[in-house]
């Protein structure tokens, strides 16, 4: 799961009304490069909660990206490489998600979250 | 794209919704259970998901084919949009536009794990309850997945999910099997589900399975032999209603932008709609996987020694000309950009405008 994924993921169990962003439990980080896309990086920026990416980003061990970020900073590389780096390259391979109101745990396996919910969470 | 009018459609809701009128039934379970549009019936638990579950690695080794229609509307969105795939089966989507980044999610652990296998962004998650964000996307995808929900709350559900997690502006593709299919000696390979089986499993509110002149037991449906079930099919159930098929089929065109439904043709429509759709799994790859074994002694396959395959039964609801579009009228924050007939499919474009 990379962090793009996490800015996206909101618990939905029934009754959470903050259900975003989920704690990240670490068992596991692998990074994987990925091919640099200045116009996807533009368009995300608008719409990731940047808090939310750098709490994440610093929670995998990347603590590179600054506390508040404005759109005049996607003029420059050294941001956008960061940008790219902790959205798209970092993986949780191994881990859990953590609904934040309720505590829930959503296990991540092989980089692959379960937000399954049970029977008595709809 | 131009906008397509919807009046017409939205004028057959009434007829569409006679069902679900409070009905007196036996209290069981299952019913109980889909009282809640969230919660999974037991028919998709056991009939879609443990199906596919099942059958992941071969059902994928089939699934490599892109429709050219997907393809050209995930090639027409913008560098650099985010496409949420939502029931992305074994991910063959994922990644179609190498100028878009692409996350899948799929009900199926087994499918889910098809795709990371492959190198796409992943997760296992309800097509009907999605846990994302509101408007995260800039386009969303739901290609032969709400075929598979059982009752029509479910599918209306999927589909407000599909919007709202689109940001304003962005659209979404929607693609199901259509009742109207273009090789019609497929359907008599089918288990048509009758009245009392999809009641008790689906419910009252379950649209347009009025055919109690055409009684299958419940224990009888999960017999998937193709011959015995076509004969049986062709003595109690199709005879009249295949030749209103071919009359629907011969009076529509199928060609794109062509797909308005002529005034009162539902009447003419073979009324079926929920079915088992048999899945041959051959022994070679039966024998790989040992969930097989567990799905033929609990009785959810059946052996067909003369094909060499473990059968497995997928639950089916092809949907009618219209219903699609029937199903989105009530949104008040998207419309219908396009819609159109392709490759025994129904599909529509959505934008999302608020």
């Amino acid at each position: 799961m990379r962090l793009l994924t996490h800015n996206m993921l909101s618990s939905n169990i029934k009754g959470v009304a903050n259900g975003f962003p989920l704690k990240i439990e670490v068992v596991k980080v692998v990074e994987k490069e990925v091919d640099f896309n200045i116009d996807f990086l533009k368009n995300m920026f608008h719409k990731v909660e940047w808090k939310a990416l750098v709490e994440a980003s610093t929670t995998m061990g990347y603590a590179e990206l600054p506390e508040n970020a404005d759109a005049t900073m996607l003029d420059s590389d050294d941001f956008l490489h960061k940008f790219h780096h902790a959205l798209l390259e970092l993986h949780l391979e191994e881990g859990a998600l953590v609904c934040p109101q309720t505590g829930r745990k959503f296990p991540v396996q092989k980089g692959i979250p379960n937000m399954l919910l049970h029977e008595d969470e709809v | 794209m131009n906008e397509v009018g919807i009046d017409s459609a939205s004028s057959l809701h009434t007829s569409e919704s006679i069902g679900e009128a409070p009905v007196l039934r036996p209290v069981s379970v299952r019913a109980k259970c889909s009282s809640n549009v969230q919660s999974t019936p037991e028919i998709e638990k056991k009939y879609v998901h443990g199906v596919y579950d099942a059958i992941a690695p071969h059902f994928s080794s089939t699934r490599f084919a892109k429709w050219p229609k997907v393809s050209a509307f995930l090639n027409s969105l913008s560098p650099g949009s985010l496409i949420l795939d939502a029931g992305c089966g074994n991910g063959k989507y994922l990644g179609l536009n190498p100028d878009c980044f692409f996350i899948g999610c799929d009900i199926s652990a087994a499918l889910i794990n098809i795709c990371t296998d492959r190198g796409h962004e992943v997760l296992v998650a309800d097509a009907v309850n999605l846990p994302y964000r509101t408007g995260y996307g800039d386009a969303a995808i739901s290609i032969a997945v709400l075929h598979h929900l059982s009752t029509e709350d479910r599918r209306r559900k999927a589909v407000e999910e599909l919007v709202r997690v689109v940001k304003k502006g962005g659209s979404v593709l929607i693609t199901v099997w259509a009742r109207e299919q273009e090789d019609r000696s497929l359907i008599e390979k089918w288990t048509p589900l009758n009245q009392r089986y999809v009641e008790e499993w689906i419910g009252p509110g379950s649209p347009r399975v009025r055919n109690p002149s055409s009684p299958r037991i419940l224990e009888s449906i999960p017999e998937a032999e193709e011959n015995s079930a076509g004969e049986r099919l062709k003595d109690r159930h199709a005879n009249s209603s295949k030749v209103k098929l071919a009359e629907v089929m011969n009076s529509i065109s199928l060609d794109e932008g062509n797909s308005s439904a002529p005034a009162g043709s539902e009447k003419g429509y073979a009324e079926q709609q929920e079915y088992f759709v048999p899945w041959h799994l051959p022994y070679h790859r039966a024998e790989v996987s040992g969930a097989s074994a567990v799905a033929l002694a609990s009785g959810l396959a059946k052996k067909d020694d003369k094909k060499g395959s473990v059968v497995y039964n997928r639950y089916y609801h092809v949907f009618s000309e219209g219903e699609l579009e029937r199903l989105v009228s009530g949104l008040d924050n998207a419309i219908l950009v396009d819609r159109f007939y392709d490759k025994s499919n129904w599909c529509i474009i959505l934008e999302k405008t608020s």
